[in-house]
């Protein structure tokens, strides 16, 4: 005999088989198709096996006659692990109304968010969202219900990592969790912006294509709102987990400390030779910096954007550290507009979850010019000036060749770090010595007045002279620059807090 | 297959040419050398390819944001 419990669990079971049903066979069959992973999948791949926990499973959309069509109302969240640690993650699928944001799947974010936040612990967002549903937000009753009934909503005060992966296009929430997050990699064809083409074509009467609307090269290469962009869903998921890798559960934790992989440091002895002889040649700095770092522990960030300036996540001594270099590969190192934002946006990450910051330096200084100018550049260079000012982490600066003009206080001169050191082949001075021979003499090369400026100002770069007066702490060797690195992320340790900064950058905008 | 616009980086002088037309190139392969700054400046191919088009000679005055090759890729 059928009892009532009996006929209660059964429905549990039909319930539930039915919102993990996503929005039907033949949807997930066309994605799996195209080689791409349905919202459930990219869950189970990102979290350690059989440790999700959802939270929401039989939440639908608040329209009664809809509630049968709106499985989990297309945002799947709940609690799992990554490495062991917990984390919080939404997973939109777009399977069961485009993942179109509703006031029942809004709340489901807004309880992550809250959890996370209050228990300490990452969030990560999966995007792949049409926007907002309508009708639901449609006229005043509409928004009245659905957005704005949570201030904080959009509100990031960096209390614990935001990872996010775009995963095919998104419009809407998943732009604007993406745009707030720490971490940012994106999918080759997917897409996110402001609005779909679809509606950007009836509001401006312009046909566009996504890929330029929002596509990777754009977010890569021109906004820098992509930290990384990979070839598959499974390569976005893995990058999530190697940048949650470097970072706290929080911002009132230190950074995990990592074993030291064999053979690190092993390739020091010829870190020289990596630069070349001529100092009007250029070399790529990601070389120095994948030398020095814990072997295979460089996590570049923006590599496509103000490439001039590069940055990333790495490891000394199984420490995670910010690295900002100068990459004189490009425009020969000298900062542009994009570069000084990228370095910004690095240090307000650094500082916000207790990460040292190590720089390294060989720039003739920032671009100058018109183009500069229109771009704001004297604002830009100020704005990563007080970044750097503001850092409350240990900063280690070692100037590897040129560092010249207001780029050396940019980059850790003066003061703007804890310590620097400078390579015997380093040169420092306000200018490249060969242009201020000429502002000083009103000459060119080969007039004697000229060629006697030149060589007197070409001594006066020398590293003696800041090592004398003590505006450098240290000359080291090329070769000892990891060791020296080591030993003063051991001696600047933030003891007297637990390795935790005073974060007050922690509001700084997300984007720029 | 896609046509990508290679720029200059950088305003510059173009000083050295390593390239033709229909040369297959890889992820960084150096197109051509500029001055500028009292250095020189390689253009970087990033998306390894075929090259289309340089549209620059040695020489020549370049500004910053110039299309000097086309790669497609």
């Amino acid at each position: 005999m059928t009892t009532m419990k009996d006929a209660q669990l059964c429905e549990y079971d039909a319930r539930k088989a039915h919102a993990l049903g996503m929005g039907g066979e033949a949807k997930l069959a066309a994605r799996r198709e195209k080689g791409l992973l349905d919202a459930r999948e990219r869950v189970a791949h990102l979290l350690d096996a059989g440790t999700f926990v959802e939270s929401g499973l039989f939440g639908t959309s608040i329209m009664a006659e809809e509630r049968g069509r709106t499985p989990a109302d297309g945002k799947i969240a709940g609690y799992g692990k990554i490495a062991g640690r917990e984390v919080a993650v939404i997973s939109n699928d777009f399977t069961v109304k485009g993942a179109s944001s509703s006031a029942v799947n809004g709340r489901k974010i807004g309880h992550m968010k809250r959890t996370a936040t209050a228990r300490g612990m990452p969030i990560v967002f999966l995007g792949e969202s049409s926007g907002a549903r309508m009708p639901d937000t449609m006229g005043a009753a509409g928004m009245g219900t659905m957005l704005g009934n949570d201030p904080t909503q959009y509100q990031r005060m960096r209390e614990t990592p935001w990872a996010s992966a775009v995963l095919g296009h998104c419009f809407g929430s998943s732009s604007w969790y993406a745009c707030l997050s720490d971490f940012n990699v994106m999918r080759k064809g997917a897409v996110f912006a402001v609005s779909s083409p679809l509606l950007v074509s009836k509001a401006v009467n312009e046909k566009i294509d996504p890929e330029e609307l929002g596509g990777w090269r754009l977010h890569a290469e021109t906004t820098g709102l992509a930290d990384l962009v990979v070839d598959t869903d499974q390569q976005a998921l893995d990058a999530v987990k190697t940048f949650l890798s470097y970072m706290p559960a929080h911002h009132r934790q230190a950074p995990p400390r990592a074993s030291v992989p064999e053979g690190s440091g092993a390739e020091m002895g010829g870190i020289l030779d990596l630069m070349p002889e001529k100092r009007t040649q250029v070399y790529d700095m990601r070389k120095i910096v994948r030398t020095i770092v814990d072997k295979d522990s460089f996590f570049e960030l923006k590599a496509r954007f103000g490439k001039a300036l590069l940055t990333g996540l790495a490891r000394i001594d199984g420490r995670t550290v910010a690295i900002i270099a100068n990459n004189p590969l490009h425009k020969g190192g000298a900062m542009d507009v994009d570069a000084c934002e990228k370095g910004t946006s690095l240090l307000v990450m650094a500082d916000s979850f207790n990460i040292p910051v190590v720089i390294l330096v060989d720039t003739p200084g920032f671009i100058i010019g018109k183009e500069a100018e229109q771009r704001r550049a004297p604002g830009k260079i100020m704005n990563f000036m007080n970044a750097l000012a503001l850092c409350t982490v240990p900063k280690l600066s070692v100037v590897v060749r040129k560092s010249y003009g207001q780029a050396y206080l940019n980059m850790g001169g003066g003061r703007n770090s804890d310590e620097m050191a400078v390579w015997p082949t380093a040169e420092i001075s306000f200018m490249e010595p060969a242009f201020a021979a000429s502002v000083v003499t009103g000459a060119e090369a080969g007039d004697p007045a000229y060629d006697a400026a030149l060589a007197k100002m070409q001594r006066e770069t020398s590293v003696w002279d800041i090592a004398s007066i003590y505006a450098a702490q240290a000359v080291v060797r090329p070769e000892e620059t990891r060791d020296w690195l080591a030993q003063m992320l051991e001696a600047h340790e933030l003891r007297l807090t637990n390795g935790v900064g005073q974060h007050l950058m922690r509001a700084w905008p997300t984007s720029f | 297959m896609s046509r990508q616009e290679i720029k200059s980086e950088i305003t510059g002088t173009v000083w050295k040419i390593l390239t033709t037309p229909q040369q297959d190139v890889a992820e960084g392969d150096t197109l051509m050398i500029l001055e500028s700054m009292k250095m020189e400046i390689p253009v970087i191919v990033e998306d390894g390819g075929v090259v289309v088009e340089i549209t620059v000679a040695e020489g020549d005055a370049i500004q910053e944001g110039q299309v000097v090759a086309i790669v497609e890729t």
